[in-house]
């Protein structure tokens, strides 16, 4: 659990971060997100004295982070950085050890350790093991930075906009795997991005920061249908939050039955989101389709009437 | 090489005289061994210049083999020439042998990045041509001009060489000792850095002889002062002199480089490092050292070359060295005894060179540990 209380940071005359305070719960996924320099970024690295506050408080499990030694605490809080920040002069084996190393694991058990978490980011260790980071693609790289963060099992797991260098297919694909991996792992995350949509996908809990302030937090939907005020409403999208929402609902949530009507043509997976059963009927020009489950068995329809949520 | 070829066939290529008092007489190739050799020998030559007119994939191989051959064929020649000659007399090398040697090298610098040799295929390549020379000189070449300087005189020459290697290597130890030091006080203090580098820079701009010049009363002076320094060999000419000056030029070339490439590690690298929990100590020692030391071999490379070549002004300061040979040889006009300085000093700096350069590619690699 990580709490900051009026936590506020001074460069010089400058006030990065003005008494902010939030409570990031155990296992929660908690999404900073605002604008260049709204001291999202700073907030985070404030966590773990990378940057030191100048007044308020930050607790970790109920303990001030100052009263930490910031070498051990760092070794027990995972951090991911946007250029993945992987040693160039270290293998790939070697940059995942780094903190069971630094805590004086046994050679035996950071190999054991190294292998487990190569296998559970899809890198094959006789593939990956001994490259280079040069060597990887900006999503097998930024994989390994996660793999690095993890190795040591922290609680805790930093991220600043670890996927803002990566194309769109990427970006997606290691989105969708951290959710996976959270449903695993339950770590409590703390995450800076300034992309909407990724902050949509990802969080439980939606933080969004403006000037050193925060504007408003809770999650997604909610914010989605109450946002605090124009700044808010404009930065998860403005007149397009129809759509983002649609892309956090389920189909599951909005289908019926099977009917006694005849099964539409066009087909939607129940998991898939709304935004994907509507650009589906956008494209061809139906307002039904036949929801089917993952082995592509009908098992209920949804029309467009359902699909917008009017109560008829 | 067709200049090569001009060269060959127009200029002297050797000068004979009986004795080393006596001014040579230049002789064209032709006139050394005949216009069959001479002709025979231009083939090569004239073949690499066709091969390189239209370069294919096919004939840069066989253009390398052809330059090598010319390479081989010169000490042989020269040697062929030597046998002919009274044992007394005493043989020149001419501007043609300089010529092709000169042409033949640039080609084999050429060709080596045109084929993309590795460094270890391009040393092994002028294995047979060091062979070729190092047997003629043994066998046959005992007239050369060049090599009865050497014999004269091999036990200065062997002296010379160490304490050309002496100097040089205890001037740019000291240097990057004393550099690696002042570079990171540099780092952490600001106004250091701004007075650091203007001194240095002041240092490098002033011209080797004065500097000599300028260390010899201040020393004379602490060696008559103090018996221990006079005991050590200090004084106002001599090795310390040339020590102490070394050192100054070296440093500049030294702390720029080990500066800049500390400050140059990647940023998010070394926030990562501390965001994983590395110390300050690990973070320099694991990290940011390791990422630099590319870059300061290249200062330690540069300083090492060019202290080599300073060592040979310091020849003139009672320091020794090869410079030794360059100036006696420029006091008596004998011109192969500069050049008995003068190659091994070119020799020196360029095998300085390759192994610094050789080193630094491989640390490149991510070879380090």
């Amino acid at each position: 659990m990580i709490e900051l209380f009026g936590v506020t940071k001074h460069f010089g005359e400058e006030v990065a971060v003005d008494g902010i305070s939030l409570r990031v719960a155990k296992g929660e996924l908690c999404v900073l997100v605002g604008t260049s320099g709204c001291g999202k970024s700073t907030t985070l690295r404030m966590i773990n004295r990378l940057i030191e506050h100048t007044a308020g408080e930050i607790h970790l499990d109920g303990q001030p982070v100052r009263t930490f030694d910031e070498v051990t605490l760092r070794r027990r809080i995972g951090y991911v950085i946007q250029n993945t920040g992987l040693f160039p002069h270290w293998t790939v084996a070697r940059n995942i050890g780094l903190v069971p190393r630094l805590l004086k694991w046994p050679r035996q058990r950071v190999r054991e350790r190294v292998e487990e978490l190569m296998a559970l980011l899809g890198l094959p260790m006789a593939e990956f093991a001994d490259k280079y980071p040069r060597q990887l693609s900006g999503g097998q790289a930024q994989r390994v930075g996660v793999a690095r963060a993890l190795a040591a099992d922290p609680e805790i797991l930093l991220m600043d906009e670890p996927f803002g260098a990566l194309d769109p297919i990427t970006r997606e694909a290691l989105q969708l795997e951290l959710l996976d991996l959270q449903a695993r792992l339950h770590k409590t995350i703390v995450f800076v991005t300034h992309d909407m949509d990724e902050a949509l996908r990802l969080a439980d809990r939606l933080v969004v920061m403006r000037q050193g302030r925060i504007v408003q937090q809770g999650a997604p939907v909610e914010l989605l249908h109450a946002p605090a005020d124009e700044f808010v409403a404009s930065l998860l999208g403005g007149d397009t939050r129809g759509l983002k929402e649609a892309a956090l609902t389920r189909v599951r949530d909005r289908m019926l039955p099977l009917g006694p009507r005849l099964l539409a043509h066009e087909r939607v997976a129940v998991d898939a989101p709304l935004s994907q059963a509507l650009s589906l009927m956008l494209w061809h020009r139906v307002d039904r389709l036949t929801v089917v489950d993952d082995e592509d068995i009908p098992i209920g329809e949804l029309s467009l009437r359902r699909l917008v949520g009017s109560k008829t | 090489m067709l200049a090569g070829a001009v060269a060959w066939l127009t200029l002297p290529a050797v000068s004979v005289a009986p004795n080393r008092i006596v001014q040579g007489t230049p002789q064209r190739a032709a006139e050394a061994l005949g216009w069959g050799v001479t002709l025979l020998a231009s083939v090569p030559m004239l073949a690499v210049a066709v091969l390189a007119w239209r370069p294919t994939p096919r004939r840069l191989p066989a253009a390398l083999a052809l330059v090598i051959a010319v390479l081989v064929a010169i000490p042989l020649w020269l040697s062929a020439v030597a046998v002919s000659l009274e044992p007394s007399s005493r043989l020149g090398i001419g501007s043609a042998i300089w010529c092709v040697l000169f042409v033949s090298l640039l080609a084999l610098i050429e060709l080596r990045v045109r084929l993309a040799l590795s460094r270890p295929f391009g040393w092994a390549v002028l294995v047979p041509v060091a062979l070729a020379w190092w047997g003629c000189l043994a066998q046959w070449l005992a007239p050369l001009a060049l090599y009865r300087e050497y014999q004269g005189r091999s036990d200065q020459f062997y002296a010379a060489f160490l304490q050309h290697l002496v100097l040089v290597g205890a001037a740019v130890g000291a240097a990057i000792l004393l550099g690696a030091g002042l570079a990171l006080a540099m780092r952490r203090r600001a106004g250091l850095r701004r007075v650091g580098f203007g001194i240095l820079n002041f240092l490098q701009t002033i011209p080797s002889i004065a500097l000599f010049g300028l260390l010899l009363a201040p020393l004379a002076w602490l060696s008559a002062r103090f018996e221990w320094l006079a005991a050590l060999g200090v004084s106002g000419i001599g090795w310390a002199p040339a020590w102490l000056a070394l050192l100054g030029y070296s440093l500049l070339p030294m702390v720029r480089n080990i500066f800049v490439a500390l400050d140059e590690v990647d940023p998010a690298v070394i926030e990562s490092a501390r965001g994983m929990g590395m110390s300050r100590r690990q973070v320099f020692l694991q990290v940011r050292l390791p990422l630099a030391l590319p870059v300061v071999l290249e200062g330690v490379r540069i300083t090492t070359v060019q202290a080599i070549g300073l060592t040979a002004v310091a020849a003139l300061i009672g320091a020794g060295g090869f410079g030794t040979f360059v100036f006696q040889g420029l006091g008596q006009a004998a011109m192969d005894l500069v050049l008995l300085g003068a190659l091994p000093i070119i020799a020196l700096a360029l095998i300085a060179d390759a192994l610094l350069s050789a080193l630094t590619d491989y640390l490149r690699q991510g070879g380090t540990t």
